[in-house]
């Protein structure tokens, strides 16, 4: 495939990204998640997106919370494209979630679009009370090295506590 | 947005920030900023549950990005009495542009990370 017909390729893939105009959604919409292709599924390597706008409901309170989002995964065949991905994570704006349940709502609804080598969502949101929680989910593909390094990244993670404050 | 008015001391200087301020620019593209808010007390200040409430309330109201401190501005003036009144609100990129707006009397605003907020 020469450069011309590859980027064709890509800009067909994806909508959204260059498209004159933007609808942004404020209620949940797992459907703005869109994909293209990886064109290096022979290689392993990781791709980090950092979301540092998160916000969404207590669904108790209806108190707005806040946080950063940290997604790192190794692609296998798809991978998302990140313009879809904001979009995606403004239309939590409106949703009552709770801290624990977002993160692995993300977790799952990235792990069904793009059936992932590995994924893992870190949400480290804002304190309340005080407190504030970040919670970890992670996924891995049927194959021993995928496992292996999600075990490993379970047992380890936070050995080494940071300091807060 | 009424501010309930609170009694304070006369003459003591009160910074107030908040890292989670949110609204929407008229495309409907959430802005995400941090607000300061200075003043010298003349005998009353807000209180900051209402002023909480208030900031909660812009999430889905639509400004152009560069009025945003004029309408917080006004909103304290309107509600209570003070001296020195300065707003300052720091929006994140977008589009690689970084925007502060001021309205009011200029301050150095005092930067705090939230407390227990790793970075």
């Amino acid at each position: 495939m020469d450069e011309k017909e590859y980027k064709a390729k890509r800009a067909q893939e994806v909508s959204q990204l260059g498209a004159g105009h933007t609808e942004y959604k404020y209620e949940y919409a797992p459907e703005l998640l869109e994909t293209f292709e990886n064109v290096h599924p022979e290689m392993d390597y990781w791709v980090t997106l950092n979301a540092d706008e998160f916000t969404s409901l207590c669904p108790k309170t209806n108190q707005p919370d806040f946080g950063t989002l940290i997604i790192n995964y190794i692609p296998d065949v798809k991978m998302v494209e990140s313009k879809s991905l904001k979009l995606y994570l403004f239309s939590f704006i409106n949703s009552g979630e709770f801290h624990e349940d977002v993160v692995n709502k993300i977790g799952k609804d990235l792990v069904a679009l793009m059936e992932p080598k590995y994924l893992e969502v870190i949400g480290l949101f804002y304190p309340r009370g005080n407190i504030s929680i970040h919670p970890t989910f992670s996924y891995a593909k049927e194959e021993e090295k995928y496992k292996e390094l999600e075990k490993h990244r379970f047992f380890n993670r936070n050995l080494n506590p940071q300091r807060i404050g | 947005m009424q501010l309930t008015p609170l009694h304070v001391k006369e003459k003591t200087t009160i910074q107030y920030m908040s890292h989670e301020l949110l609204f929407l620019a008229h495309s409907g593209q959430p802005y995400r900023g941090t607000v300061y808010v200075n003043f010298t007390s003349i005998g009353e200040t807000f209180d900051l549950l209402d002023f909480k409430k208030y900031l909660t309330s812009l999430r889905d109201k639509k400004f152009t990005a560069e009025d945003i401190a004029f309408e917080i501005h006004e909103t304290i003036a309107k509600n209570i009495q003070t001296k020195n009144l300065g707003v300052i609100v720091d929006l994140t990129a977008r589009g690689g542009l970084q925007q502060r707006l001021c309205y009011g009397v200029e301050f150095e605003p005092v930067r705090k990370e939230n407390i227990f907020q790793i970075r």
